[in-house]
């Protein structure tokens, strides 16, 4: 991954980590939605809301531990087997004393903790020992311009697609997305990718199959949040839009329509059932058209339990991304995980297991919050 | 009673409560049409994948690990052999034919230069001339090189040269050209109808058929297994969960909820890459995300049933809790287990696949679908069938599993016919 050393830093004029503008970008209007629904909601809401977030701490911290102790019982030593032969033993013992691998296992604990407060991992064990969250915040963004696409293609396709299935119940229309929906789920998504770049990379020879971006449009790029389609529009370097955008199409195609599958047949049950309730009935009766029934009456109401589902197939997506990074040379979190464990980096293994859990967590706690906005009927 | 097919929706379904377990398997077939048939499908699909699992050796044609043909043969091309081709009238079809009587003049043969034939043929002749050895015979052709398989062909045809080693996919394409010259066989013995390979070979020569039966194994192994241990395991703990509610029932479900909200696949990575390559760790792994899959099932019916009027009969006449699990909680939760267990094996394979193609699970020469996918990436260019097959035998089981597990699902739920 050489071409990701050293490129141009920005002409904005701070200077920030690409990773804290994200979370600024994303973080900022979440947390003053969330402040303006908790000032202006209901008891119910407010005290919903609260419960929700204090229901996701411990889901972090259970994660987070889970991540410390089980990487924590590898049979033989992380920092001999991260040096590899070249490692002499005082060079292993003082790396285990830098790291504090020596002390109790408490402490090392309660440290793992904090640094997942801070969000300060500490250096890399391997390769240019670079702190690890400069590393993340080069591949982060890498995977939320993959992730986001891909979680947009799947919900059009997939809401589409079901209240389509719906409003031709029984029909061969509706069998076959119906089809559609258990081979898709059926097939591996890493095999979904390969025959996308047998076909359109190799075959047809239209699109390109690894990688983020040119290497000629990578050298003029300027790295703002590291998402390269937005730094390409901030910039109005064209060139390297374009670029972005067709080395974007196959990875975000594998991705979106493997999870498309589960929402098809989502929305499709939801509105076959909201399609047999009495107000469905009543605006037929009133002569309303059968196409207005089901796209703005019936699906509205059934979109709500879709919507829950949102926050479950976010560990599906991240799951996909991993496998998706891997089969098109995306320097995504999920291959920088999978080369982590290749090198047996185990502190950055833990770090980006660790910000796993805490995107997922964080996701589903606004999907809940959403949803509670959503369904009133919904509180503790 | 007999069953008759029931006029409305509400009438089949207290049919169906009527009859036994068999009954209701194979009398939903009138109901259920199309979805029946798909459950019979699905579960031939599955015996016949789990008949090869159990006995690849007898249904594979070559061994999955070792070389058993050229690299990179294409699916159903036949090997490139070194042929023996001569004039159909000379009577020449193998090697063993140019022998000759010791200082009668050599016979001619030719090769084509810059192709392998020609130590192929040297080779040959040297062994089998030592078997003449003592004999007042020999074979020793004399090698002729030409430039082109054309010049080799129009030599033998006019008869300049005895015979011509030839590859056998080179000469078939222009054997039309040389009507009077004849195919013998392959020098080196090899016989290119010997099985062939019906997907083709792979990078180093394996037959791709054989590593996808013998793949089967592997896969149904970690299917199985796996989600047998998450079975369980997390069935009692449902069941404890549910049945005895209060903090145990909250600890114990926000520690499986956290787990079940995590990306399964990174948490099987990270397991398997703590553990080690192999089998075993890679079916712990997987056993472990699929735990709170039976958690959370289990305790939900466990919940609703104890509410069951039956169940508060049972403990007024004084049933213990024991006895209340046993009799009336268990028999209700099973059936919503066995569904989820076929989609779940479905589920641990793909899985399984994904951690072997990241390369993390099995140990790397093991004959299995994802690792093959993954060596064949890198030969995306030119070796199509490298990746095509596996993926394909992939989606077969887990589609297989899949649609058994939701046809079950339709006919002993038909409460949840919609869904």
């Amino acid at each position: 991954m050489g071409s990701f050393r050293a490129h141009p830093r920005t002409t904005l004029p701070f200077t920030m980590s690409p990773l804290s503008l994200i979370f600024l970008i994303i973080g900022v209007p979440a947390f003053v939605g969330l402040a303006y629904i908790f000032v202006r909601g209901s008891t119910g809401l407010r005290r919903y809301i609260l419960t929700r977030i204090a229901l996701t701490l411990p889901m972090v911290f259970i994660l987070a531990s889970l991540v410390f102790f089980v990487l924590r019982v590898i049979p033989g030593d992380p920092v001999s087997s991260a040096l590899g032969p070249k490692g002499s033993p005082e060079t292993v013992a003082r790396l285990r004393e830098q790291l504090g691998l020596n002390d109790p296992l408490i402490l090392q604990y309660a440290r793992f903790l904090g640094s997942v407060v801070t969000l300060d991992f500490g250096n890399s064990l391997t390769g240019a020992h670079r702190p690890i969250v400069d590393e993340m915040s080069e591949r982060f963004p890498a995977t939320l311009e993959l992730v986001i696409p891909a979680a947009i293609l799947s919900l059009v396709l997939g809401i589409f697609g079901g209240a389509f299935a719906a409003s031709r119940r029984k029909r061969t229309t509706d069998y076959s997305l119906r089809l559609y929906s258990v081979i898709i789920y059926s097939l591996p998504i890493f095999w979904l990718g390969l025959m996308l770049q047998l076909l359109f990379g190799v075959k047809l020879g239209w699109l390109p199959i690894a990688g983020r971006i040119d290497a000629i449009a990578g050298t003029t790029l300027h790295h703002i949040t590291n998402i390269y389609s937005v730094d390409a529009l901030l910039t109005g370097n064209w060139t390297a839009l374009r670029s972005v955008l067709e080395h974007l199409v196959l990875p975000t195609l594998t991705l979106g329509l493997i999870l498309s599958g589960v929402f098809v047949r989502l929305t499709r049950i939801n509105v076959i059932e909201t399609l047999q309730q009495d107000y469905i009935a009543a605006a037929r009766a009133r002569g309303i058209r059968e196409r207005v029934v089901i796209y703005n009456h019936a699906l509205k109401n059934a979109m709500i339990p879709v919507i829950t589902l949102i926050g479950l197939q976010v560990a599906i997506l991240l799951a996909g991304a991993v496998l998706t990074e891997t089969v098109f040379s995306w320097p995504g979190m999920g291959r920088y995980l999978v080369e982590r464990i290749s090198s047996r980096d185990y502190t950055a293994v833990q770090s980006v297991i660790t910000m796993f859990a805490l995107f997922v967590a964080l996701i589903s706690l606004a999907v809940d919050i959403i949803y509670s906005l959503v369904d009133p009927r919904v509180r503790y | 009673m007999a069953l008759q097919t029931p006029t409305n929706e509400y009438e089949w379904s207290v049919e169906l409560e009527k009859v036994g377990f068999v009954r209701r398997l194979l009398g939903a077939r009138r109901w259920y049409g199309a979805d029946w048939w798909l459950v019979a499908i699905s579960a031939v699909m599955v015996l016949v994948f789990i008949i090869l699992g159990l006995v690849p050796s007898l249904l594979a044609p070559y061994s999955p690990d070792v070389q058993v043909g050229p690299r990179f043969l294409a699916p159903g091309a036949s090997p490139d052999l070194p042929v023996l081709v001569s004039l159909a009238s000379s009577g020449i079809t193998e090697l063993g034919d140019l022998e000759t009587s010791t200082g009668d003049p050599r016979p001619s043969v030719g090769v084509v230069r810059g192709v392998p034939t020609a130590q192929a043929l040297n080779e040959q002749a040297q062994a089998l001339n030592e078997q003449l050895a003592g004999t007042d015979k020999e074979l020793r052709p004399r090698i002729v090189r030409f430039n082109s398989i054309d010049e080799a062909l129009q030599a033998v045809a006019d008869g300049t040269i005895a015979a011509a080693v030839v590859q056998s996919a080179e000469y078939e394409d222009l054997a039309e050209n040389y009507p009077q010259v004849v195919e013998g066989k392959s020098v080196t013995g090899e016989s290119a109808a010997a099985g062939g390979f019906l997907l083709g070979t792979n990078q180093i020569g394996q037959d791709v058929f054989s590593r996808l039966i013998w793949g089967t194994r592997i896969a149904l192994l970690i299917g199985f297994s796996a989600s047998i241990i998450a079975l369980v395991l997390g069935v009692p703990l449902g069941l404890l969960a549910g049945f005895r509610g209060g903090k145990l029932d909250r600890l114990l479900s926000i520690i499986m909820d956290s787990l079940y909200a995590f990306p399964g696949l990174i948490l099987a990575i990270s397991i398997t890459a703590v553990l080690g390559p192999s089998v075993l760790n890679v079916i712990v792994a997987i056993a472990v995300l699929y735990i709170p899959t039976y958690y959370r099932i289990v305790r939900g019916q466990t919940l609703s049933v104890k509410e069951e009027l039956y169940v508060e009969a049972a403990r007024s006449i004084g049933a213990r809790s024991r006895e209340i699990l046993r009799k009336y909680i268990y028999p209700n939760v099973i059936p919503s287990v066995a569904i989820i267990f076929s989609v779940n094996v479905a589920d641990a394979i793909l899985t399984g696949a994904g951690l072997s193609f990241l390369g993390l699970g099995l140990p790397p020469n093991t004959a299995d679908w994802g690792i093959d996918l993954a060596r064949g990436q890198g030969f995306i260019q030119t070796a199509w069938w490298l990746i095509t097959f596996p993926g394909i035998a992939i989606m077969l089981v887990v589609l297989a599993f899949t649609m058994m597990g939701e046809g079950l699902m339709e006919i002993f739920n038909p409460k949840l016919r919609e869904r």
